[in-house]
């Protein structure tokens, strides 16, 4: 019974630490994005709905970093990992519209190509994804290391 | 494993943080940028075509240069047919300088005379496509256009002749007094030599004249040329043929007939 209760108290200590680590990151993470964004808020006054896109991608990047964070430690924070990694690229294709942005203010259009901007988003996004896999690998490769025959 | 992965960690960080702080900085940089297009200015090419010049102020008071800023200015009329074109090219604009360049335009009025003489006579609306493109830290390409459409003015809008008069000069010839009217609507002012020719109805000359006019832009023009004809040769009807010489076109002949 002391025992049971030891074993949840340690559980819960080790949950408490992942959920500090997680609130830390996210709140750090959004204070990034809160800096950021006050530079980026002459291109939000000029182009309609570009703060609400970064805004969902912030969201649900926090959402996919403290998932990670709870379930560390477990092989299901590398699958959150490259969800995360994986969810970058494709918000990035989709919301860049494949790298050439353009837009119509009363008679007058704009287009940026953005197309080298999102390759090298790409690539590193990819190189998270690699990042993930190879952790994931490691993870089991070091749990297979412990398993006593 | 452990250190390969702490590298990829570690470059993909550093690589991360890069890319936004220069996406980020290049985009605030944007914003101390100023174009200033002064006032528009109208001139004569050596080869007697209209010239337009825009000067352009580039005020890049951003972090990074601009490069390969290009400006073109394409008219067309309302079939689409290219009546002038004229494109100003600045390889780099400095940071944290002031650029001056000069957007010029040359229009040809003569050859716009021989695909319409409507350009002359009749006020018409022309389209105007303008683009500007330029290289936003020397590597994102970024486009900007925009379609305006302006109002052609024609030289010699409603261009007639008046009611003709007949005065006795002397006891072979008499003189005929015709009058000149049109509203130059265009936006220099028509400095012209009209050359008129008057012919009876069995197409021979009777007598030709001169006069040179003055019309300010946006005002009306009355004047009389005076031309002395035989009386003989004169008959109840008839024709002029007009031409007219300017700075900035020739055009003629014009055919008005009388009586």
């Amino acid at each position: 019974m002391a025992e049971e209760e030891k074993g949840f108290k340690k559980r819960l200590q080790k949950f408490t630490g992942k959920a500090l680590k997680a609130t830390i990151k996210g709140v750090l993470f959004y204070g990034i994005y809160f800096v950021l964004s006050m530079f980026l808020a002459p291109i939000s006054e000029m182009v309609p709905g570009f703060q609400q896109t970064i805004e969902i991608f912030v969201m649900v990047y926090i959402v996919l970093m403290v998932i990670g964070e709870l379930t560390g430690g477990t092989i299901f924070q590398y699958f959150f990992n490259a969800a995360k990694a994986l969810f970058v690229i494709l918000y990035l294709i989709f919301s860049l519209k494949g790298g050439i942005v353009g837009m119509t203010i009363q008679n007058v259009n704009l287009i940026a190509d953005l197309r080298l901007f999102l390759a090298v988003a790409m690539l590193l996004g990819l190189l998270g994804f690699a990042k993930s896999v190879f952790q994931a690998i490691n993870f089991l490769n070091e749990k297979a290391e412990h398993v006593h025959i | 494993m452990r250190i390969p992965i702490r590298m990829i960690s570690l470059a993909t960080t550093f690589f991360w943080l890069f890319l936004i702080v220069f996406f980020v900085s290049a985009v605030y940089s944007v914003k101390d940028v100023r174009f200033e297009f002064g006032e528009p200015q109208m001139g004569l090419t050596s080869d007697n075509k209209m010239l337009f010049s825009l000067p352009i102020t580039i005020d890049n008071r951003g972090y990074y240069n601009i490069g390969s800023f290009k400006l073109t200015t394409e008219i067309s009329d309302k079939e689409g047919f290219m009546i002038a074109q004229g494109s100003t090219l600045i390889p780099l604009i400095e940071k944290r300088r002031e650029t001056v360049a000069t957007h010029n335009m040359t229009i040809d009025i003569n050859d716009l005379i021989q695909d319409s003489q409507d350009y002359l006579f009749n006020d018409m609306k022309l389209e105007v496509r303008e683009t500007v493109g330029m290289e936003l830290v020397e590597v994102i390409p970024v486009q900007v256009q925009t379609n305006l459409s302006v109002h052609w003015g024609a030289p010699l809008y409603n261009f007639t002749l008046g009611e003709i008069e007949y005065t006795a000069f002397n006891i072979t010839h008499m003189t005929i007094t015709v009058p000149i009217i049109f509203e130059n609507h265009a936006f220099f002012d028509l400095t012209d030599n009209i050359q008129i020719h008057m012919y009876n109805s069995t197409n021979a000359l009777l007598g030709e004249s001169q006069t040179a006019i003055e019309a300010p832009q946006n005002a009306p023009y009355q004047e009389y040329v005076e031309i002395n004809v035989s009386t003989v040769a004169i008959t109840e009807t008839g024709y002029f043929k007009l031409y007219f010489s300017t700075p900035f076109f020739n055009f003629g002949p014009l055919v008005f007939p009388y009586g």
